[in-house]
């Protein structure tokens, strides 16, 4: 008798589910929180977009649940990952938002990983992260001619081993396009990279336009700094006119280097991401929900008073992304960590 | 002509009708926010920035300039009165303001504060807008080689702080750098120390290791003495005005503090909470008459009560100019200027039209004007807020106990944070015990990573051509009269006492008895040496970059503990070495058997309220452990009720309901009870 039960259960269990989800998940999320745990610190560029985000997703979110940020520092956002993994409950009600450089870091073997990117469900990424390099006047660097003829090596300035922009960008151009770099690291941010560029430390750095446009936009209109080149699978509207790396690649595995090292890392940098195990319809719901936040127009207004971009990636795009690092051809994996971390 | 425009249209716009309310809503926040300890400018900050997208630029800046410019006073008052610093750039006042405060001259200590505070902020307002023609050309001249010699600069300045024992000085600075480099090597990414646990990755945070090292040694004396906070009271000399007094009778090195904050803080890196440091160093090395620094100096008060509000005017000019975020809160402030689409640079000291120059200026106004406003607010209530110290210390301890427990959980919301507090906890007391200066570890802690990364970065950039810089070589010359001349002088003034007859008194005693010494100092002494030793062991795969550092520091500093050993143990001993160690006289004897069991009481509480939290969560620990606490220590039923109530009402509404910090569970509520 049981047994049937059980089995009726399970037959007439996803009719009834589907019917019914809508207003399930809106039953299960009135008059909860949603808790956005952000991997950086208040104040960053993650945090201000995650803000931004949870200001106005509450709205779109069957149930309307008031939807609270938590920044969890630590470890480049590991910290956050590992907990979204390891400890948050899989019940909708925590979102993670963490670096998604760490994605490659686990094919690569990093250190201190104890997530598996293949089990997260996914949310969406608001935007992608579309790399420049950015050279200052004074540097002499003004194009990729010049760059490539360059007899001395050019004085690139970097954060960390490890991090997507500017180090890992900036060592796999010097790999595989071959540019004569010295890569320069342990500066505190971008910010302190661009300063050291204007005081002639360094000639410049690769990192991503929407954070050069905003910060720099005043040496880029007098044309003291000018961006020589750019990395994402598109081409940039307002960088129409500078050359993509990809083109400069002279061998297949410089270019698939690119496309998995800089392309593909743009597009999941700033993914959401829920625990392994989430109820499909609430992870659908806060698909959904993500989605209509970014069309929102007073989302739109938020994010263009602060200069936030939105270019939303679809969360197939993201999955395929992932799941294609850990198909990656054994050898361009030990070259890639051969050219990440050492 | 256009600049002075700018400067009185940018002290009108401050007083337009909303954009003052708004000053004044952000002065209330940060006001509150200062003294809460564990809740800092930074946390606040961008708590408050979504509600700067409906505000224009002038008044969304007037709100958090506001609120940030005084968390550095307000949380001054917390240091003085508890021990325990309200902000993590206030530390530095604890040690004489709080030994003030325990002497019973609590309010001239807040009055000097005070003062100080707002002779510093503006100072800094005013060096804000001076600066603004030859800011670029100032800060582009200085690379990483000048950024790595400041540091070396700030370095130095541990010598000041170590009181009379240099060596004892020396060997904490080293302990304090060697502790800097914990976590994650940022230039070859190899983990130093972290023993595997993630949260060492970013290091020790400064915050809960301020926390440990004074509020718990604090709570400790506080608990031994069975006394209030003041031990003793000083009539109307030890009152407010006396305080703002000693501002005007110590105003040059006043204004030497705000200055020393105003231009240290111009370089990335270096925010308030080296900086007072450094004026606190200032201070002691500048001053005749040392004996009473450490012990309730008032200008071990003035100095960093000075340079901590003098700070902000220097990160802003970097951030204005630049866009390069000084320290953290300009970070935060930065992003504001996102919001609000205004890109920092070049253009923000240009005169309108073609620049915001009224708009660098309001700024200017802001700090100014937010820290008359607070101070004159603060003078009002100064009288009861310097009677806390009056209170019993049972009722106090478990309020400073749970000020200690959140104030360091709720920075980084890190669990292991409040391990950190304990462990440093224990440090510090044994460091005040075995008279051991406790500033320098903090110095070293602070200028260690800038150091460090600035040194990489000079070499990389310039292999070791940065030597001959001409800013490199007159900071040297600084650093290095710095060292010297203090020495000079008083060999000199030393030469000048035996000619006229006096002895010096301080002079080192041969071996007093032929005995050799194994007592506590000596075995804290052979301690440290162990943990340098297994520190430089540990240090041997480290390879040529992130080893580098920790061999430097740590072999010579490993090298001067043995100094130190053997000192210890042939009994030689200066005659004076309280020197800055923070020792306060007990007025009144307590026999040894009841000071040993009250310290054992008062430890155990200490780490039974953190296993509480551990075991039940915040929620639960906090009233119970303040009502048991109460309870045990013979409160009347009222009493207990009526504070647990409202100690926990603070914790509650505020933490949990307003800020909606992510408190942990209790391991036993999610064993047993589900939880949520």
């Amino acid at each position: 008798m049981l047994h049937f039960l059980c089995l009726l259960i399970v037959i007439a269990a996803p009719s009834l589910a589907h019917a019914g989800e809508a207003s399930n998940v809106a039953d299960f999320y009135r008059g909860k929180n949603v808790r956005v745990v952000v991997g950086f610190s208040a104040g960053g560029g993650f945090d201000t977009y995650a803000r931004a985000l949870a200001r106005h997703m509450s709205r779109h979110i069957p149930g309307g649940p008031s939807v609270t940020v938590e920044n969890m520092t630590g470890a480049g956002s590991l910290i956050a990952a590992n907990h979204i993994f390891k400890v948050a409950k899989p019940d909708g009600l925590t979102i993670g938002h963490f670096i998604g450089g760490l994605f490659l870091g686990q094919v690569l073997g990093q250190p201190g990983i104890e997530f598996d990117a293949r089990k997260f469900e996914f949310i969406g990424a608001p935007i992608s992260d579309h790399v420049v390099c950015a050279m200052t006047k004074a540097s002499g660097i003004t194009s990729m001619d010049r760059w490539m003829a360059s007899k001395t090596p050019i004085k690139m300035g970097g954060i960390a081993p490890g991090t997507s922009t500017p180090d890992n960008a900036t060592r796999i151009l010097k790999v595989a396009l071959g540019l004569p770099i010295q890569l320069v690291t342990g500066y505190k941010g971008t910010a302190d990279v661009r300063l050291a560029a204007e005081s002639g430390e360094v000639a410049g750095g690769c990192w991503g336009w929407d954070s050069v446009s905003v910060t720099w936009r005043k040496a880029l209109d007098s044309g003291e700094a000018i961006v020589v080149l750019q990395a994402n699978r598109k081409t940039h509207p307002e960088l129409a006119n500078i050359p993509q790396a990809i083109k400069f690649a002279k061998s297949e595995e410089a270019r698939r280097m690119i496309d998995v090292g800089i392309h593909g890392d743009s597009d999941i940098v700033r993914t959401y991401t829920l625990p392994p195990g989430t109820p499909k319809e609430r992870v659908m719901a806060l698909r959904r929900a993500f989605d209509a936040t970014l069309k929102d127009p007073e989302f739109v207004a938020d994010a263009n008073k602060s200069h936030l971009n939105i270019g939303a990636i679809p969360v197939e795009d993201i999955e395929k992304d992932i799941s294609g690092l850990f198909k990656l051809d054994p050898a361009l994996v030990s070259k890639l960590k051969d050219v990440l971390y050492n | 002509m256009d600049m002075l425009n700018a400067l009185v249209s940018g002290f009108l716009q401050c007083f337009n009708l909303s954009t003052f309310n708004l000053m004044m809503v952000g002065i209330a926040i940060g006001f509150v926010v200062g003294i809460l300890p564990g809740l800092g400018g930074p946390t606040a900050m961008a708590l408050m920035l979504p509600f700067v997208f409906k505000m224009s630029a002038v008044e969304a800046f007037a709100f958090l300039l506001g609120m940030t410019a005084v968390t550095a006073t307000t949380g001054d008052i917390t240091s003085v009165l508890f021990g325990v610093p309200g902000e993590p750039t206030t530390a530095s006042t604890i040690v004489d303001g709080h030994a003030m405060a325990r002497n019973g001259e609590a309010g001239r200590a807040l009055g000097a504060v005070l003062m100080s505070s707002l002779v510093g902020a503006v100072f800094a307002g005013v060096a804000l807008g001076a600066a603004v023609p030859i800011i670029r050309p100032l800060v582009l001249s200085f690379g990483s080689p000048e950024f790595f010699m400041l540091a070396i600069l700030g370095i130095s300045f541990v010598a000041a702080l170590s009181g009379e024992d240099i060596l004892k000085g020396m060997v904490s600075g080293g302990i304090g750098l060697m502790l800097a480099t914990i976590g994650l090597d940022p230039i070859s990414g190899i983990q130093r120390y972290t023993f595997g646990q993630l949260f060492l990755w970013d290091g020790i945070g400064l915050v809960p290791i301020t926390i440990g090292f004074y509020a718990i040694p604090e709570t400790i004396e506080l608990a031994v003495l069975g006394t209030s906070i003041a031990k003793q009271e000083v009539g109307e000399l030890g009152g407010v005005m006396e305080g703002v007094k000693d501002t005007f009778r110590h105003w040059w090195l006043v204004i030497r503090c705000s200055a020393l904050g105003t231009l240290t803080a111009i370089i990335p890196g270096m925010g308030a909470a080296t900086t007072q440091w450094l004026a606190y160093a200032h201070a002691v090395q500048s001053s005749p008459n040392k004996e009473r620094f450490g012990k309730g100096d008032v200008r071990g008060v003035l100095g960093p009560g000075a340079a901590n509000n003098s700070t902000l005017g220097g990160s802003l000019i970097t951030t204005i100019a630049f866009g390069v975020p000084a320290s953290v809160v300009m970070a935060i402030l930065l992003g504001a200027f996102i919001i609000q689409g205004i890109v920092p640079g070049p253009d923000m000291l240009l005169p309108p039209p073609k620049g915001k120059l009224d708009l660098t200026y309001s700024f200017v106004w802001v700090i100014i004007l937010s820290n008359i406003i607070t101070v004159a607010i603060c003078f009002l209530f100064l009288k009861p807020l310097a009677k806390v110290t009056q209170v019993r210390g049972s009722i106090i301890i478990p309020i400073i106990l749970v000020l200690i427990y959140l104030g360091a959980f709720a920075e980084k919301n890190a669990f292991e944070d409040m391990i950190i507090v304990l462990f440093f906890g224990g440090l510090g007391w044994v460091m005040e015990k075995m008279e051991w200066p406790r500033p320098p570890v903090l110095l070293g802690l602070v200028l260690g990573p800038l150091a460090e990364n600035r040194l990489f970065l000079s070499t990389d950039n310039y292999g070791w051509a940065w030597t001959t810089r001409p800013g490199v070589i007159g900071i040297f010359v600084l650093t290095l009269f710095g060292i010297f001349y203090p020495m000079i002088k008083s060999r000199r003034q030393a030469q000048q006492k035996i000619r006229e007859g006096t002895t010096d008194q301080v002079r080192e005693e041969g071996p007093a008895s032929p005995k050799l010494h194994f007592n506590l100092p000596t075995l804290f002494t052979v301690l440290v040496i162990v943990m340098l030793a297994i520190a430089l062991w540990q240090s041997r795969n480290f390879g040529y970059r992130a080893g580098l550092f920790p061999w430097v520091i740590g072999i010579p500093t490993f090298i001067l503990s043995f100094g130190q050993f053997a000192r210890d143990f042939y009994g030689k001993k200066k005659k004076k070495t309280d020197g800055l160690a923070m020792s306060v006289e007990t007025p009144v004897e307590i026999a040894p058997e009841v000071v040993r069991q009250r310290t054992v009481s008062i430890v155990l509480w200490t780490i039974g309220f953190f296993l509480v939290i551990w075991l039940l969560g915040f929620s639960y620990a906090v009233p119970l452990t303040i009502a048991l606490y109460l309870k045990f220590s013979g409160e009347s039923w009222f009493i207990t009720a009526s504070v647990t109530f409202f100690s926990w009402l603070f914790y509650w509404g505020l933490f949990e309901k307003m800020l909606n910090v992510p408190f942990p569970e209790g391991l036993l509520i999610t064993l047993f009870g589900g939880g949520q």
